[in-house]
């Protein structure tokens, strides 16, 4: 609990702590019915929506560098040239 | 222009026709709001001036012979969804200022479609909750009986006929029990049907937009809008099945309607009753009851508050001052981050934070989450396994009548009020509430759970409820 609380960095008095213990207990208590339940044979859910990634297959593809050259807002010299980012 | 009485069609029909203007509607609205905000705390804020310029647009529109399906409708939006014109509030007082960063994808299509955006409506201290009542504002009370709370602030903006539509969020089940608290009809709909690009949920699998109005036809009306794939939105879906558009809301025949009777013993004597009554209601009208079993409520319940839990502590780290909320005063980083969240989180995002920090934690992640994560496995084949058998699946929408405003009660009395919404939200199926009768003066509703993408069904469904079971007055006076 210590852990847990340091760790969501907000600031529990004493009193709010012995609370917080009393109703860690029940809470974990009241979580008994779910741990009961065998679950050896089932998958985890990971995505609540369904959705997947849409992949292409993993294979070169032919590019156009001069195509991607003109797309850069400034390419000089073989450089593509990135505004200044240290003062 | 009663607009209980009315549906939405009617409306965009009399703006565009220049039966009424917008402006003139808008007004109207506005000065209601203003009378039943007073005793409903029913707002956190109302729009005003931005209103009556979004209907002076509509009603430019409409003079160039535009045609806006939604012109004038008015529309209150929960105060999580950011509303690019006003501060999205979160019912917290920490972030009571914060100006939302756009407009959500759900509120643009129906500001697209001539609706107009009223105000933003009370809800619980970072949306954790189901009642109001931790609102730094106050609970919005029950119009029904204000010594009780409504559940939902849209859902009491719909019902006192304010609004005709209400964009509320729903992750347990708190636009399902709030339409059913105030005798109204709650759509949540499939995961993916509404973008949530714009939406401040605490948790990313379960926090879903719907949509509450007087009406299934309303709904239906407003999800033809809303709907659809957002690119700004990963898990949106490219539906194929496309809302009909032009339904026709009449009989709906040879539905079946899955009975999962021991879920039913959950419930106090007034509700079952009421929703015994309702079911022979439904025979007598020619839908099929299947008798069937939903074996793992509870489990359900316990599992969507292990994943919740955990998925709060982690949303909830962003809100550090530095980005989300206004930074106290600090010597350094450390003490500005526990400074500033020691002030913003209440008693509840604090129990939610700390509880799902411990669940993720060494040791716990195997023995809690991993074990939460299976059970949201059984619980979605569950769900399908019984819709195999039925066309629609009936269950309670609340585990009691709403509460009154000034009961206290215990972390987990609240969370188990979840009990019937909890687990359809696990599943990712759509739900709709619908008002079932009155125990006293109070709304007891219904909820119906449908196949994925079938909110037209529910709709049309509840709408024949209403319209031809008449289990229910329609509207509060």
């Amino acid at each position: 609990m210590e852990k847990a609380i340091k760790m969501i960095k907000i600031e529990i008095t004493p009193k709010e702590r012995e609370e917080l213990d009393r109703e860690l207990n029940k809470f974990l208590q009241w979580l008994e019915p779910m741990l009961a339940v065998d679950t050896t044979e089932t998958e985890q859910v990971l995505i609540s929506h369904g959705a997947v990634n849409v992949f292409r297959e993993d294979l070169a593809r032919q590019g156009d560098l001069a195509e991607l050259q003109e797309a850069a807002p400034d390419f000089t010299g073989g450089f593509y040239l990135v505004p200044p980012i240290i003062e | 222009m009663e607009l209980r009485k009315l549906s939405i069609n009617q409306v965009a029909e009399a703006v565009c026709h220049g039966e009424i203007t917008a402006r003139r509607l808008i007004e109207e609205t506005l000065k209601n709001c203003s009378v039943l905000n007073e005793g409903l705390n029913i707002f956190a804020c109302i729009s005003g001036i931005d209103a009556l310029e979004q209907a002076d647009a509509v009603d430019r529109k409409v003079a160039n012979g535009t045609s806006l399906p939604l012109a004038g409708v008015p529309v209150a939006v929960k105060d999580d969804i950011c509303y690019g014109v006003l501060p999205t509030g979160l019912g917290s007082a920490a972030f009571k200022e914060f100006p939302s960063p756009y407009t959500a994808t759900a509120l643009e299509r129906l500001m697209n479609a001539g609706a107009i955006i009223i105000g933003k409506t009370n809800l619980d201290d970072m949306s954790l909750g189901s009642t109001t009542a931790s609102s730094p504002d106050g609970p919005t009370a029950n119009p029904w009986d204000v010594e009780r709370t409504a559940g939902s602030a849209g859902a009491a903006a719909v019902v006192t006929g304010i609004c005709m539509l209400a964009i509320d969020s729903d992750s347990g089940g708190a636009l399902r029990q709030g339409a059913s608290h105030c005798g109204v009809i709650g759509l949540r709909p499939t995961m993916g049907r509404i973008s949530r690009y714009g939406l401040t949920t605490y948790s990313s699998s379960f926090g879903q937009v719907g949509i509450t109005a007087i009406s299934g036809e309303n709904i239906i009306h407003a999800l033809e809008i809303v709907s659809g794939f957002d690119k700004r939105d990963a898990s949106t879906a490219i539906c194929k099945e496309r809302l009909g558009g032009k339904s026709d809301f009449t009989k709906v025949k040879g539905i079946k309607i899955g009975y999962p009777a021991a879920i039913f013993d959950y419930l106090d004597s007034s509700q079952r009753d009421i929703l015994d009554q309702a079911r022979e209601e439904f025979a007598t009208k020619g839908f099929e009851i299947v008798e069937l079993e939903l074996a793992l409520l509870p489990e359900a319940l316990q599992a969507y508050y292990v994943i919740a839990l955990a998925e709060a502590s982690s949303n909830h780290s962003r809100f550090d001052g530095i980005r989300f909320g206004t930074a106290e005063d600090a010597g350094d980083l450390e003490e500005l981050y526990r400074k500033t969240r020691s002030r913003t989180f209440g008693r509840e995002a604090r129990r939610r934070s700390i509880f799902g920090t411990l669940l993720l934690s060494k040791g716990n992640y195997d023995f809690y989450y991993r074990q939460a994560l299976k059970i949201w496995k059984l619980v979605r084949q569950e769900f399908a396994n019984t819709l195999a058998k039925c066309d629609l699946l009936m269950l309670p929408a609340v585990k009691t009548l709403p509460r009154l405003v000034t009961e206290e009660t215990d972390f987990l009395q609240a969370w188990e009020d979840d009990l019937f919404c909890a687990p359809v939200s696990l599943s990712g199926l759509p739900s709709i509430c619908l008002p079932a009768g009155q125990a006293g003066k109070l709304p007891v509703g219904l909820q119906l759970v449908g196949r994925p993408f079938s909110e037209e069904l529910l709709a049309l469904v509840g709408d024949q409820v209403i319209r031809e079971i008449k289990l229910f007055p329609h509207g509060i006076s």
